[in-house]
């Protein structure tokens, strides 16, 4: 092992990783529990990847959903047209969506705050538009029915089993990616521009560089989640690309708690797992998020991952919100 | 001349309709903008809940004209608690928060609503009917009052914030809310007034555009998209480009759709939006370094 690579990866985090792979195992897990777990995971993925954008730079992107969406589509169009390949589906993501990330990141660093949330918000809403009305890509039912990807020519997808277990290599594997980002000096610079973007400007960083790199990197992350999902689904629809999608991925991170990698995978479990509990049995689960979202931002900025640190730290190093401990 | 009257006019006076309604929502979001920089996502559900909290007073009383005084009243209260319980304890923090906050809220109010009033389409009949001859075509009655009192709204809210004191002074903390806490306003309360006629502008332009549209709990959520892209092309905090944006906006989209199908339209007006925020992100009339 590299030395970063063992800096990023510690103990905790392998015996958590490895429950998760052991999870199968549990005497009451069915094949619905397995796809909840997918969903789950995979959506704690997607909320990671928006963590280094939101937590980590400081950036608030309300066209995250284009980018997962554009990563469903990509793997939808293929299947659809008889590739089967799970690689090659997830290679036609990483074009597709790197090249949308790069002209949204182009524009939208070149602006702050609430104006990078609105232009990736509106990009959002163009992608959105193009796919809900071009009937070559089925409208507003998006792409039904699909086949199962292969893994490799003969190992199909098709199980809950091996769906599980592709998502978890796909969340660990984004992991690493992030932790060992962040804890490079790149990521330092990135905390640097949150922080203070004209220090850093000062400092002779090339800032817009650096928040495009943030840009492209969590938006290709996000869209190999969306390459993921048609998989388990069977489906791409523009529904996933909705404004209000990418605003359940900021919950998903705020539930978590900002700038901690591990808190929005969190988040996004919780988020994911509490919807389908609690919205198999009544309709006001919106309801329920709307008013735990706004409790976080009021008293818990630190979100779920802030409470095991408020257990364990001194109140003192708790006082900013949105910080990222050393 | 066929065309003019048959297809051309109504469709502008349509834009124009739509346009002052618009302009009353956009107004109230650049001013929250303005002052609290927070682009408010729950502006949305205030425009809604004008509808529903219309459409409650109508079934109790009958009265579409009590509504019109009822719901912004009652809009105004929940949006002024709202604000000292939710946004006031975030003023020290970045902006960003919020703006999540309001999303929240949004969310909120929106599946509130679905709970008290379920999430059928509902209809408000129009309180005025028939259609007057106008210029050798015919259009509805109500539509012209829609229009009327939009721009008598306009034009006293223009009174408001350039001859009186209150609306001077939301004028002057948009411009610089320290400098006016030091002279000794009592600028918290201020933001609370503001918000509360934020909200009682949003509900007035819900309740009014009700009998146009469908009252139904996602219905802000379909024109927020379109108000926040009036506030930016008007620059934002700026209270006059909102009100041109909202017309040029409105009218627009109404003159766009003879041509265009409506993926063509919403593409063509988010593309003018991302042009102006890359280009120009104070909009039309915007002070320049606003938040750049």
């Amino acid at each position: 092992m590299s030395s970063p690579l063992r800096r990023a990866v510690t103990w905790r985090a392998l015996a958590v990783f490895a429950l998760l792979a052991l999870l199968p195992l549990a005497p009451w897990m069915s094949p619905y529990y397995l796809l909840l777990a997918f969903d789950a995971l995979l959506f704690g993925a997607v909320a990671m990847s928006l963590d280094l954008l939101m937590g980590y730079t400081g950036l608030v992107s309300f066209g995250h959903a284009a980018f997962f969406g554009l990563g469903a589509y990509a793997t939808a169009v293929l299947l659809e047209r008889g590739v089967r390949s799970l690689w090659l589906c997830l290679a036609f993501a990483v074009v597709v969506v790197g090249l949308y990330a790069l002209v949204v990141a182009y524009f939208a660093t070149a602006r702050r705050g609430i104006y990078f949330a609105l232009l990736t918000l509106v990009f959002a809403e163009v992608v959105y538009t193009f796919f809900r009305y071009t009937q070559t890509f089925g409208g507003s039912d998006g792409i039904q029915g699909l086949p199962s990807p292969e893994l490799a020519p003969g190992v199909v997808l098709d199980t809950p089993l091996r769906h599980y277990y592709v998502i978890l290599a796909y969340l660990g594997l984004a992991w690493v990616a992030l932790r060992v980002l962040v804890q490079s000096h790149f990521g330092r610079v990135l905390v640097a521009i949150r922080e203070n973007e004209d220090r850093a400007r000062f400092l002779g960083y090339n800032v817009q560089r650096y928040k495009l790199a943030a840009c492209v990197i969590s938006a290709l992350l996000t869209g190999l989640g969306g390459a993921l999902y048609p998989g388990r689904s069977a489906y791409a629809t523009p529904d996933l690309m909705l404004w209000t999608v990418s605003g359940e991925f900021i919950i998903m991170v705020m539930i978590g708690g900002l700038g901690t990698l591990a808190g929005p995978v969190l988040g996004g479990v919780f988020f994911i797992v509490l919807h389908e509990k609690v919205s198999s049995y009544v309709d006001w689960y919106f309801l329920v998020v709307g008013v735990v979202l706004v409790l976080i931002v009021l008293f818990m900025p630190r979100g779920l991952f802030g409470l095991r640190r408020a257990l364990v730290l001194r109140p003192r190093q708790l006082a900013r919100p949105g910080r990222v401990p050393a | 001349m066929e065309y003019l009257t048959a297809v051309l006019a109504p469709q502008l006076l349509h834009g124009l309709v739509f346009g002052a309604a618009l302009g009353l929502l956009a107004l109230g979001l650049t001013v929250i903008f303005g002052l609290l920089g927070v682009m408010n996502f729950a502006h949305g559900e205030l425009y809604m809940l004008g509808a529903y909290v219309g459409l409650a007073v109508i079934g109790l009383t009958g009265s579409f004209w009590l509504a019109l005084l009822l719901a912004p009243l009652a809009v105004a209260l929940l949006g002024a608690l709202t604000e000292v319980a939710t946004l006031r304890p975030l003023y020290r923090r970045p902006p960003l928060y919020g703006l999540i906050l309001t999303f929240g809220l949004a969310l909120v109010f929106r599946e509130g609503v679905r709970q008290v009033w379920g999430g059928d389409m509902r209809r408000i009949l129009p309180p005025i009917t028939g259609s007057t001859p106008l210029l050798g075509m015919t259009y509805p009655t109500y539509r012209l009052f829609l229009l009327a009192v939009s721009c008598a709204l306009l034009l006293l809210l223009w009174l408001f914030f350039t001859r009186t004191r209150a609306g001077i002074l939301v004028r002057a903390a948009v411009q610089d809310a320290e400098m006016l806490d030091g002279l000794g306003v009592n600028v918290p309360r201020l933001f609370t007034l503001a918000f509360a006629g934020s909200a009682a502008l949003a509900a007035l332009a819900g309740l009014l555009l009700a009998p146009v549209f469908t009252v139904y709990p996602q219905m802000g959520v379909e024109m927020i998209l379109l108000a926040f892209m009036v506030v930016i092309l008007g620059g934002m905090g700026s209270l006059g480009g909102s009100v041109v944006a909202a017309f040029v906006i409105g009218i627009a989209q109404s003159l766009l759709t003879l041509w265009l199908n409506p993926q063509r339209v919403a593409i063509a007006i988010f593309g003018l939006m991302i042009l102006v925020l890359i280009v120009r992100p104070r909009g039309f009339f915007g002070r320049e370094g606003v938040l750049e």
